[in-house]
């Protein structure tokens, strides 16, 4: 059995019972976050279709120097606020739009925004017009 | 022959500018295509800019009519990161003024679905009943829109008279009672324009992950007041309206049944208001935030807002703001809702998702 099967049989495990979440589960800043190394978006996307859980958004984030980009992912399960971290490598991460309709909103809104690209899936622009270009990075644009 | 309808940015049935491509056989919308983007003001960067003070007054204007809910998801969310718990009393007019908001912006959707079915005496009714919630936000707080009502830690104002209150809420379920929820229900205009009109399936529903009363009104029963109760939420005793058919017919009637729950909300919190103080954290000035990210969700009249912010210890400033907010979950649904819908109907349609593109595009 590999790592990345096992930490996605650990969510459904988890989850499914319904009762309070132990680790790998770690509740911080309102969120529970899965902290386990080596599971991959896709699947997270299938257990949480597996558990019943309602997509919410993924967040974004700078880091500080060259460190690149970092996506957070949230899934909502009765009430409880699910989170997954991943960091996208070379500004690439696999879409999850044929697992999760609902995704494609913000995974457009951050490619345009943020230059990150959702691979296998097709985009239409959504906030860009025309000429826009995508990931234009407002803090330095600012500074100009 | 098909042919493509484009609608908006700029349109008479628009209240916002965003665009939708219809693509048309005959009369009939076989498919849509939507466009937004047009209110995009970088808000979630200037917040990067903003001192943790000036930040709640700037995610104030995410929006022009759940300004309050705004501040309070953000607020919450800096609590977390100053380890700060609003008292009682400021947890109990948290849900007032939250209440009151939903109350001012379902009739307000209600006037505005009106109008687009033509029946424009009714719109003039809403608004007037609306205008009557107006006037107790703005005894309330001072302000008509941004009510300025919340800080890290509570709120700012108090609410030094309920009873006036629990007055306006009588005047408010007799008019509803007597008047809108009747005829919005037996009218044989609005029965024609809205039942069967714009259906979202609860398949699709659940698959688009939409929230809200667009959500309750095809059969998916979520809502974070019960759910994931924040502020007094989890004292107060209250229904979730729940409709199965997933037309605009559904989405109007659980509008109308929230108008109702919210009534009931009010009551009980004001009858119930806790004496003591209306913020915790000394005079608001200054506070200490952990380094990390918090996130906090409520129930704003749209369904679920989500904000994700970040703060670095030492810092006067976030690192990062991000907003989710109800629209943009609700928002792509619209494209299902009109397929198979007359063109005289999407104008309805669109609207019966009580949509707002300022939140939507930030």
């Amino acid at each position: 059995m590999n790592t990345a099967v096992s930490a996605s049989e650990t969510i459904t495990a988890t989850l499914s019972g319904g009762g309070p979440l132990n680790e790998p589960w770690v509740e911080r800043g309102g969120v529970f976050w899965f902290e386990c190394a080596g599971i991959t978006v896709r699947e997270v996307a299938r257990a949480m279709n597996a558990v019943g859980a309602r997509f919410i958004t993924m967040t974004a984030y700078q880091m500080p120097g060259n460190e690149g980009l970092r996506l957070e992912y949230h899934w909502d399960l009765e009430g409880r606020l699910l989170g997954f971290n991943f960091t996208p490598g070379g500004n690439s991460i696999e879409s999850i739009y044929d697992l999760c309709e609902a995704v494609d909103w913000i995974e457009r809104e951050i490619r345009e925004g943020f230059n990150i690209e959702f691979t296998g899936r097709e985009y239409e622009p959504l906030l860009l017009r025309e000429g826009n270009v995508c990931g234009v990075n407002l803090r330095e644009e600012v500074a100009k | 022959m098909s042919y493509k309808i484009p609608m908006g940015p700029y349109h008479p049935a628009l209240e916002e500018p965003y665009k939708l491509d219809l693509i048309c056989e005959g009369e009939t919308v076989t498919d849509a295509k939507l466009h937004i983007g047009f209110n995009f003001r970088g808000i979630e960067h200037l917040a990067e800019t903003r001192n943790y003070i000036q930040v709640i007054a700037l995610m104030e204007r995410v929006c022009g009519i759940c300004s309050n809910i705004h501040t309070l998801t953000l607020c919450s969310a800096m609590e977390k990161l100053t380890g700060l718990t609003p008292p009682p009393r400021a947890q109990y007019i948290r849900v007032i003024v939250a209440e009151l908001e939903r109350l001012h912006s379902h009739v307000l959707w209600a006037g505005i679905a009106a109008k687009l079915m033509g029946f424009k005496t009714m719109f003039m009714t809403c608004f007037e009943i609306r205008e009557k919630v107006m006037d107790v936000l703005q005894a309330i707080s001072g302000n008509r829109v941004n009510y300025s009502m919340n800080r890290i830690g509570g709120v700012n104002r108090d609410i030094e008279d309920p009873q006036s209150i629990v007055t306006m809420i009588d005047a408010l379920e007799r008019e509803m009672v007597k008047t809108i929820i009747p005829i919005f229900t037996t009218s044989t205009t609005a029965r024609s324009r809205c039942a069967g009109i714009g259906v979202l399936t609860r398949e699709k529903a659940v698959s688009c992950g939409v929230v809200g009363p667009v959500a309750r009104a095809s059969g998916v029963g979520q809502d974070l007041r019960k759910e994931s109760p924040y502020a007094a939420y989890g004292e107060m005793e209250f229904e979730v309206p729940v409709q199965p058919d997933g037309d605009v017919r559904a989405r109007l009637l659980v509008r109308a049944l929230e108008i109702m729950e919210s009534c009931k909300i009010l009551r009980q919190a004001l009858t119930k208001l806790p004496p003591g103080e209306l913020a915790s954290g000394g005079d608001g000035s200054k506070f200490n935030f952990t380094t990390g990210t918090a996130t906090a969700r409520v129930e704003a009249p749209r369904g679920e807002v989500m904000y994700s912010v970040s703060w670095k210890e030492g810092s006067r400033n976030p690192s990062r703001v991000h907003v989710r907010t109800p629209t943009f979950v609700n928002m792509p649904s619209v494209r299902y809702m009109v397929q198979g819908a007359r063109l005289a109907d999407t104008p309805l349609i669109q609207a019966s998702i009580d949509p707002c593109y300022s939140c939507t595009d930030r």
